[in-house]
């Protein structure tokens, strides 16, 4: 692991005042890791990455610092240093995945690299030049996955990266999330206990939108963490 | 059963308090009331009256069937037992109500507010309204026997215009409608539900992506959106005809501002969450997606003026290169509005699509364009103020997209 990476201190996001779904939420990230986050449904997974891609300005911290600078998370800057593969996403579907890798890499200002080695990983030769509406919920997953990695941000959120992939490219992608710390840092949610415990470096467990628990290296084992997500559910 | 699935639609359409109701209404009588205290007044025939209504219910009741968000609603509902008479009632019955209360309210408070008409007429209207409903449900749900439909609704238009108004009419309606009913006794109920499309678009191998060529399969992937661009350019061909008995060209550019009425393609971003959230999220869309789009939509309302500017010279002639500035004028100045509107405040609070078609902020451009086009036929210099202005806007929006490019 590298230096810090993402600092974020005490956050809270809220979609209606009356109730916070993130409060007192502190973590940070470090260079080259990958770091997991699970917990029960509404515990705040997708609202974190949410904030972190800009997507909610509802939200309050007391410092959010990226590579030890302030960060405001809609600046030009912070973008060109992040993906995100949204849980479900519909969106350019009347681009193919080839135009909208083009598409990105052109708003990323990079060039399109080969990706041949990533579509064949997720098996998705047939559909490269398919509208992607006309995908399946797998198929259009897999299109967001090989633009996430062919695009090599610094930091790549992945929200439910497994949900709607079959088992080979499950395997597949749990190797791309794995090797990826060669070039910058993962942070995905997941609800697959397995899916953590085989790629994180740390993990993080949510509870009512705070972080109740952290398991890093070798403490990172499926018991432990089924047994606080356990007690998350008892409280 | 029936009624929970009636309350089940109705919670959706109309709010979980049925909030939207009460307020729409209340709008209605806001409106009825201001326009009958100004006392603005027009001719209307009570047939004209009756076409209006029956055409809009019908049309309004149409799209709201054949909304793909409806489509979800129903995939979930019929995966559920139910009793398919019952199913098919009250989903037409709250259907129905919504078209009826929130969408066609409003004209019909329009059309009694501005126009005579005598108490024992509104039966006539109301009836018309219902049967519209019906037969737009009728007609929808035996869409492969679409001629059948064409003919039953055409046989029905001609009725009213030959019939004019009157008990003959609301009687024969009446009994119409009665048929629909027993016809929809008899509908299948996943007639209703339209499902994937199963078509697949056959896409050249590209690797460059072209949000021209994005915008254009969007638009042919939309027939209604296509429908009314022709719509338009069919407005342009005979308008000049119209016009021209009125103030000659100074009365050109309000031609222009009503060709800039194409609305659908105005809410790109509006009526697709997905695709606004995408916009947002990745790095420089001010310029990458916003001037595009913009452009493309200058390319539709530029055709439509073209197509006006073409028919009035050979109609009346006249046509100056000034008439060309000003039609450059409305179609960019009405294209860079919308842009901005759809990037500062797209419309979130949509239920199904047939919301945001008929969404109020569509029509904030074309009438801001109207009260241009009104000014600059008033006083013909406008225009090129107005041109300067537009010569000063666009280097100033460009500036700042590439200042602020997130």
């Amino acid at each position: 692991m590298g230096e810090t990476l993402l600092t974020v201190q005490n956050l809270s996001a809220w979609y209606s005042e009356q109730k916070r779904i993130l409060s007192g939420f502190s973590f940070s990230l470090a260079g080259h890791e990958v770091a997991g986050l699970i917990g029960l449904n509404g515990a705040g997974k997708t609202t974190f990455l949410k904030v972190l891609s800009g997507l909610l300005p509802t939200f309050r911290s007391d410092g959010i610092c990226f590579c030890g600078a302030p960060v405001d998370f809609r600046k030009q800057d912070f973008k060109l240093c992040r993906y995100t593969v949204f849980a479900e996403d519909n969106s350019f579907s009347y681009f193919t995945f080839r135009e909208y890798l083009a598409y990105v890499c052109a708003a990323y200002g990079k060039e399109v690299t080969d990706v041949s080695e990533l579509v064949q990983g997720f098996h998705f030769e047939e559909y490269t030049d398919t509208l992607l509406r006309e995908l399946s919920t797998g198929n259009r997953k897999k299109a967001f996955l090989i633009t996430a990695f062919a695009l090599k941000p610094r930091l790549l959120l992945l929200d439910e990266p497994v949900n709607g992939l079959d088992f080979q490219s499950t395997e597949y992608l749990y190797q791309r999330i794995l090797g990826y710390k060669e070039y910058g840092t993962v942070l995905f949610s997941s609800h697959i206990l397995e899916s953590i415990t085989l790629t994180s470096d740390r993990v993080f467990v949510l509870e009512d939108g705070k972080i109740r628990q952290t398991f890093e290296g070798g403490q990172i084992n499926a018991a432990d963490i089924r047994e606080a997500l356990h007690d998350e559910n008892d409280r | 059963m029936m009624k929970m699935t009636g309350k089940a639609f109705a919670k959706k359409l109309f709010g979980a308090k049925y909030e939207r109701l009460s307020r729409t209404l209340l709008i209605d009588v806001i409106i009825f009331w201001g326009l009958y205290i100004a006392g603005f007044q027009v001719q209307v025939a009570a047939s004209v009256r009756i076409l209006m209504l029956s055409a809009f219910t019908a049309g309004v009741m149409w799209q709201a069937l054949s909304s793909r968000d409806n489509a979800v609603e129903l995939k979930h509902m019929l995966m559920l037992p139910h009793q398919p008479q019952e199913f098919v009632f009250s989903y037409v019955a709250v259907l129905g109500a919504y078209t009826v209360l929130t969408k066609t309210g409003l004209l019909l408070a329009v059309l009694l507010a501005v126009s005579a008409w005598k108490p024992i007429e509104m039966i006539g209207m109301v009836i018309s309204m219902l049967h519209a409903v019906l037969m737009a449900a009728v007609v929808y749900s035996l869409r492969k026997y679409w001629y059948a439909g064409g003919i039953w609704a055409a046989a029905i238009v001609s009725v009213i215009l030959f019939l004019g108004s009157g008990l003959l009419l609301d009687l024969l309606l009446f009994v119409n409608g009665f048929v629909a009913i027993l016809i929809l006794r008899k509908a299948e109920v996943y007639a209703f539900y339209q499902g994937e499309s199963e078509k697949s678009h056959a896409v050249r191998q590209r690797k460059k992506a072209s949000l021209w060529r994005y915008f254009f399969r969007y638009l042919s992937c939309h027939k209604n959106y296509m429908v009314n661009t022709a719509v338009m350019w069919c407005v342009a061909i005979v308008m000049p005809y119209f016009l021209r008995g009125m103030a000659g060209l100074s009365v050109v550019p309000v031609g222009f501002a009503i060709l800039s009425l194409n609305t659908p393609i105005c809410i790109l971003l509006s009526c697709d969450r997905d695709l606004e959230q995408a916009v947002r999220f990745l790095p420089g869309q001010k310029r990458r997606f916003c001037i595009p789009y913009c452009l493309f939509i200058f390319s539709c309302n530029m055709a439509a003026d073209m197509i006006f500017l073409l028919s009035w010279q050979m109609q009346n002639g006249g046509i100056a290169v000034s008439l060309i500035a000003g039609a450059v004028f409305f179609a960019l100045q009405s294209a860079v509005l919308s842009v901005l509107l759809e990037w500062l405040y797209p419309i979130r609070n949509w239920k199904i699509e047939s919301d945001l078609w008929h969404h109020p902020r569509k029509y904030v451009v074309p009438v801001v364009m109207l009260l241009l086009a009104g000014g600059a036929s008033a006083w013909p210099a406008l225009l090129y103020i107005l041109l300067a202005l537009l010569a000063v806007e666009i280097p100033v929006l460009l500036f700042i997209c590439g200042r602020h490019p997130e």
